[in-house]
């Protein structure tokens, strides 16, 4: 065990769960942002598989890593779409058609991989990490947090822009009220179903780009089924998170932490059975969220909106 | 900051607004037919009727929600059309619904701003709005904090949150629907100050009511509404009580009851020292200790939100007490579950009746067989025997005079007044020895409520002990033998039924306790 | 409702309708069908045993040999019905190839005796006529392996990525850590508990590197995630059950590569004689279905290493060496 209380094993356990949790930030943003507009996606598998796979074969077709991003967020916004308009304009069960888009975008990926890519694992020069001047240098500390890749660094600004745009502006102040009672919003003059599409939508693009950060900016290559349940997660970590952005930091981070710790114990040949270091993230997962308990919870969540209502 | 730029597409003041020859269907309804209404400015019209006459219909087409089958809007004399409650506040018209419209996460001045344009688009602009919205409290004197959030505010404090709304947005006109429903006499007092405030302003009200005596007092001209026609309206110099129930009603109306004395029995409820938390862990009911008599009715008065929701849950079951004993004929059933009430004779007419009373989507002889499905007559061995059952159902819908096309219509499909008339059916045939009756009337017109009133004080001089939770204190006084007042959890007195005075009890219902309450009256 | 409903029926026909495959049968043709746990270019388990059913075909003339497969059969009883239609769509040789689908065949072999049904990892044939079992005896590589890469290293750390601590990928690492320590190498081993997930198989590896591996080694479909990582950082793969030289033609030193058809072509005369199982294989070194291939195309690689190995093998084959330690 001592072997693991050293600065330098636990710094770079740290820094590992840093880089872990930046796929579970953009997918579970998105998704916060699906779920305080009142509608649930549980398509985010599906998006990031199509994202993975576009921005992937992008940066392999150009070489240009910006296109592969934007390709992501592009084939995000339509899969988004799709989704907004089967739970928004035709009010369908949101669950059951989530469940179909991740089940469409896990095929479709896999199709085009064939098909493009002939099936083969290939790999593309991803995202190089950049060492913050200054604070990079900072020992520990600085390999831990300051040497990531862009996408990382972005990935955890979005905190702080998700929780302005919620909290500080007029959209987010509409976003929170159609989540939690759409009703008073439309009496408002609120458009109920524009916010949802840009809900829906925006959080696909986030998802879209969270399957790129495993093809282009983690990994560096793409293989079929490749974020493997990170969808999910994603949308477990938004209850988990109560809603609030700066919550979806500390639980991405403490899934990925825990993560990265029990590989990092399997290293160092402290012995505990594998399986039950696999399950202890997921465990601790369910753990928090039978405590989850809030106000917060958009109450209109899954419920699609129809004003003929008396 | 200065007072920057809050701009709002303002029309004309309103002077005149007319509703002209206004005919609305629905599927299988003729919700208002060929209705006129009239408001002139500074003027306060009372829309009078019945639940389902076609009061709400005809004033969510006036805000925009519904269009009109046929018929005009004029606003001083031009025509408008509303396609969208925005249409209806870039006229001047504002809305206040019976149901809040308010987000319940989100603070009194985060409801006012939403929707707004904001100064510093497209960051918010609370402190703006919040200057502008104590300006208009101050005005018209509504008190409100407005960094609270919803959740934490009394009903009638959430009714100020949309007066203000409205008001904010510029409403020359406002729609008032059922605005008292929910309030205090207090309260209703405090109200009715700012409506005058706001008629003296010159805006144009609109007050949807169905109690006679609030009408009488506050409006300067009634409209009344019966089966979606308007049947009159008058102007309000002599008319009664009396006059205007049978409008409303077409029939003449009981409005005092003769009851029989008091037979008091043995105790048949008995809460001692009960503490009952809500869905937060937060206890809401603090040491209630009561005792109700067979064949006696007990009130218990108050503003909604002090704890009767949940001392109902737990006298019923459907809520765990943290503390305290509930006993039924001498037995504690404070763990017991709610079935095990039913069979210890206890009865239930939940407040939330289409929640908790009735499962909506099903048929009338499945709603009135839910608790004694597995019983005989209803059912052997687990066989249903369905001539048992509409037997038994077409009896009481009979007895109750449950209004329906037949027994096989979803109950979904039944009036307010009519699923109330259903549950009480449905639980007075069980012959219950204890009724615990949450807001009974709450929402159904005079003529059932007075049917429901009738029913209860017959089971009560047949031996029932009944406790009657409501917010209507005119119910309360016209039915109880004793009167219980709850304030934040705790009973601060109980008075004799016939004795007591609306004032006092309304100064109870505010916390004043009982000895003061009767020193200042 | 009717609208919304059939949105979502819509989307299932369409992904079932990706699924499916006709195949049409004929006699004069040997037709051989395979069911696999991943894909047939895994860099893996199912590719090795389908890269050799590719050589078995060009040893047939031209169009007397068909090959059908399904892969991602990851579900049993999707396998089982897979397996079920081959039979009764009259093919000749249906190989189960994945440890999981044994009691399948015990089950569907005896419905068809004119089928030679073949089941790999695995080690009994049930007592059935029609059953071939074969296994690999990764552990004799999972040993030259760990001496080879203690050499190479001259000792240093080793890292081993695992998916699932069981079947092949069990003995082989047991082999590794058991060659690589007699040989005086310290050894961690990680397992992620899935086949499939490639960001974890890679996390893992740059937990290893950053506690001091610079060569890993390690098996399943899932191992693109952990050579990358090895790319990334300079370090030396050796790969298992087939080649993964093209994953990073700069970093493999090594793959230990199934060769499945020595097993095949004794199974296929088998069949020609009339004899449709009842054999167990073992894949070892003695064969040649356990094969090295070397990076000498891009690495500079010392002979003495390779002779090394190719000693050890023989040294396995005759028995003088145990892989695995003793019980």
């Amino acid at each position: 065990m001592d072997n693991l209380f050293n600065p330098e094993t636990i710094f770079g356990i740290i820094g590992m769960a840093v880089t872990l949790a930046m796929p579970y930030l953009y997918a579970a943003i998105g998704e916060l942002f699906d779920q305080t507009a009142g509608c649930y996606n549980l398509g985010t598998e599906g998006i990031m598989m199509m994202g993975a796979f576009s921005a992937f074969y992008v940066v392999y077709e150009t070489g240009n890593l910006g296109f592969g991003v934007l390709a992501a967020a592009i084939v995000g916004l339509l899969m988004g779409l799709i989704m907004a308009v089967i739970s928004v304009t035709f009010k369908a069960e949101q669950g059951i058609s989530g469940i179909g888009l991740t089940m469409f975008g896990v095929g479709l990926s896999s199709l085009l991989f064939k098909t493009l890519l002939n099936g083969t694992v290939l790999s593309v020069k991803g995202f190089k990490s950049i060492r913050i001047p200054i604070l990079g240098d900072i020992p520990y500390i600085g390999d831990a947090f300051f040497n990531h890749n862009i996408m990382v660094y972005v990935a955890y600004l979005l905190i702080p822009i998700a929780s302005i745009i919620l909290y500080k502006t007029t959209l987010g102040l509409k976003i929170r009220a159609v989540g939690q009672n759409p009703q008073a919003a439309d009496t408002l003059g609120v458009s109920v179903n524009k916010i949802r599409y840009l809900c829906v939508c925006g959080g696909a693009i986030l998802a879209g780009i969270a399957g790129a950060t495993f093809s282009i900016a983690n990994i560096n290559m793409f293989q079929e089924k490749m974020t493997n349940g990170t969808g999910y997660i994603a949308v477990a970590l938004v209850y988990f998170s109560g809603w609030k952005p700066w919550r979806v930091l500390l639980g991405a981070l403490l899934f990925s932490f825990v993560n990265a710790l029990q590989l990092r114990m399997q290293v160092l040949g402290i012995n505990i059975p594998s399986d039950i270091a696999m399950m202890m993230p997921y465990l601790l997962t369910i753990v928090t969220l039978i405590f989850v308990k809030s106000r917060d919870k958009p109450a209109a969540l899954a419920v699609p909106y129809e004003r003929s209502e008396n | 900051m200065a007072e920057k730029r809050i701009t709002y597409p303002k029309s004309d003041h309103i002077k005149k607004l007319q509703m002209i020859d206004i005919t609305k269907r629905f599927p299988g309804v003729l919700a208002n037919d060929r209705v006129n209404l009239e408001v002139n400015e500074g003027e306060i019209l009372a829309l009078l009727g019945e639940n389902g006459a076609g009061k709400s219909t005809l004033m969510k087409q006036l805000y925009g929600l519904y269009t009109p089958d046929s018929g005009q809007i004029l606003i001083n004399g031009k025509e408008v059309v509303f396609h969208s409650p925005t249409d209806a506040i870039n006229a001047g018209i504002g809305m206040i619904h019976q149901h809040f419209m308010l987000v319940s996460n989100l603070t009194v001045v985060e409801n006012v701003a939403l929707g707004l344009k904001s100064s510093r688009a497209p960051f918010l602009d609370l402190k703006v709005v919040e200057r502008r919205m104590m300006d208009i409290c101050d005005t018209y004197n509504l008190k409100l904090d407005p960094k609270r959030y919803i959740w934490e505010l009394a009903v009638g404090e959430q009714q100020r949150v949309e007066i203000v709304k409205a008001l904010y947005r510029g409403a020359d006109l406002l729609i008032l629907d059922e605005p008292t429903a929910v309030l205090t006499p207090q309260e209703v007092d405090e109200f009715f100050v700012i409506l005058k405030k706001m008629a003296e302003a010159m805006h144009s009200l609109i007050f949807i009511s169905h109690k006679l005596n609030e009408v009488i007092e506050i409006s300067d001209r009634v409209t009344v509404l019966r089966d979606g026609c308007s049947v009159g309206s008058v102007k309000n110099e002599n008319i009664t009580k009396t006059d205007l129930a049978e409008k409303m009603v077409g029939r003449p109306v009981v409005l005092q009851y003769d009851r029989s004395p008091l037979n008091r029995r043995e105790v048949r409820l008995k809460v001692e020292d009960l503490y009952v938390p809500n869905d937060w862990d937060e206890d809401k009911v603090c040491g209630v200790s009561l005792e109700i008599h067979g064949g006696e009715i007990l009130g218990l008065a108050g503003v909604s939100g002090n704890g009767q929701r949940e001392l109902a849950q737990a006298l019923s079951g459907l809520r765990a007490a943290s503390k305290g004993k509930i006993y039924l004929d001498g037995v504690d059933v404070t763990k017991a579950a709610p079935y095990e009430h039913n069979l210890a004779g206890q009865s239930y007419i939940p407040e939330e009746r289409n929640k908790e009373g009735i499962i909506k989507d099903f048929v009338i002889t499945e709603n009135f067989i839910l608790e004694d499905h597995d019983k005989e007559p209803y059912s052997k061995n687990s066989i249903f025997n369905f001539k048992n059952i509409d037997r038994e159902t077409q009896r009481a819908v009979d007895a109750f005079a449950v209004k329906t096309p037949n027994l096989k219509t979803m109950v979904k499909n039944l009036s307010g007044g009519n699923v109330q008339k259903l549950i009480l059916a449905r639980e007075l045939s069980r012959k219950p020895r204890v009724l615990i009756a949450a807001q009974p009337t709450r929402g159904v017109d005079i003529g059932a409520s007075e049917y429901i009133h009738l029913r209860l004080l017959e089971q009560r001089d047949l031996g029932m002990a009944t406790l009657l939770i409501s917010e209507d204190l005119d119910e309360i006084r016209a039915l109880s033998d004793r009167i219980a007042v709850i304030f934040d959890g705790r009973i601060v007195g109980i008075v004799d039924g016939p004795s007591a005075t609306s004032e006092m009890l309304g100064l109870m219902m505010a916390g004043v306790p009982l000895e003061e309450a009767q020193q200042k009256k | 409702m009717l609208k919304k409903n059939s949105i979502v029926v819509l989307f299932i026909i369409a992904i079932l309708a990706m699924a499916a495959l006709p195949v049409a049968a004929a006699d004069d043709v040997f037709q051989v069908a395979m069911i696999m746990p991943s894909k047939i270019n895994d860099y893996s388990f199912s590719q090795s045993m389908y890269e050799a059913l590719k050589v078995l075909e060009s040893t047939f003339p031209e169009g007397g040999f068909e090959l059908v497969y399904s892969e991602d059969m990851f579900n049993v009883a999707d396998a089982r019905e897979a397996i079920r239609d081959y039979a009764d769509m009259g093919y000749d040789l249906v190989i189960a190839h994945g440890s999981q689908y044994g009691t399948s065949l015990q089950e569907i072999a005896p419905d068809y005796p004119e089928t030679a049904f073949a089941w790999g990892n695995g080690t009994e044939f049930y007592g059935q006529p029609n059953i071939s079992v074969y296994q690999a005896r990764a552990e004799q590589g999972g040993y030259v392996f760990g001496q080879v890469a203690a050499k190479y290293t001259n000792n240093g750390k080793l890292g081993v990525c695992g998916p699932v601590e069981s079947g092949d990928a069990k003995t082989y690492i047991d082999g590794f850590k058991n060659g690589a320590s007699e040989a005086g190498s310290p050894v961690s081993v990680t397992y992620t508990s899935s086949f499939s997930d490639v960001s974890l198989m890679s996390a893992a590896a740059q937990t290893h590197m950053d506690e001091g591996a610079t060569l890993l080694t390690g098996t399943s479909q899932s191992i693109p995630g952990a050579v990358s990582v090895v790319k990334e950082n300079n370090g030396i793969w050796m790969g298992v059950q087939w080649d993964t030289i093209p994953l990073a033609p700069e970093n493999v030193l090594v793959s230990l590569v199934y060769d499945w058809s020595p097993i095949l072509n004794d199974i296929v005369s088998n069949m020609k004689e009339g004899s449709f199982g009842g054999r167990a294989y073992d894949l070892t070194f003695k064969d040649g279905g356990l094969k090295f291939v070397w990076n000498t195309e891009n690495m500079e690689i010392d002979p003495e290493l390779i002779a090394m190995a190719d000693d050890l093998a023989a040294k396995i084959t005759a028995g003088e060496i145990s892989p695995l330690p003793a019980q």
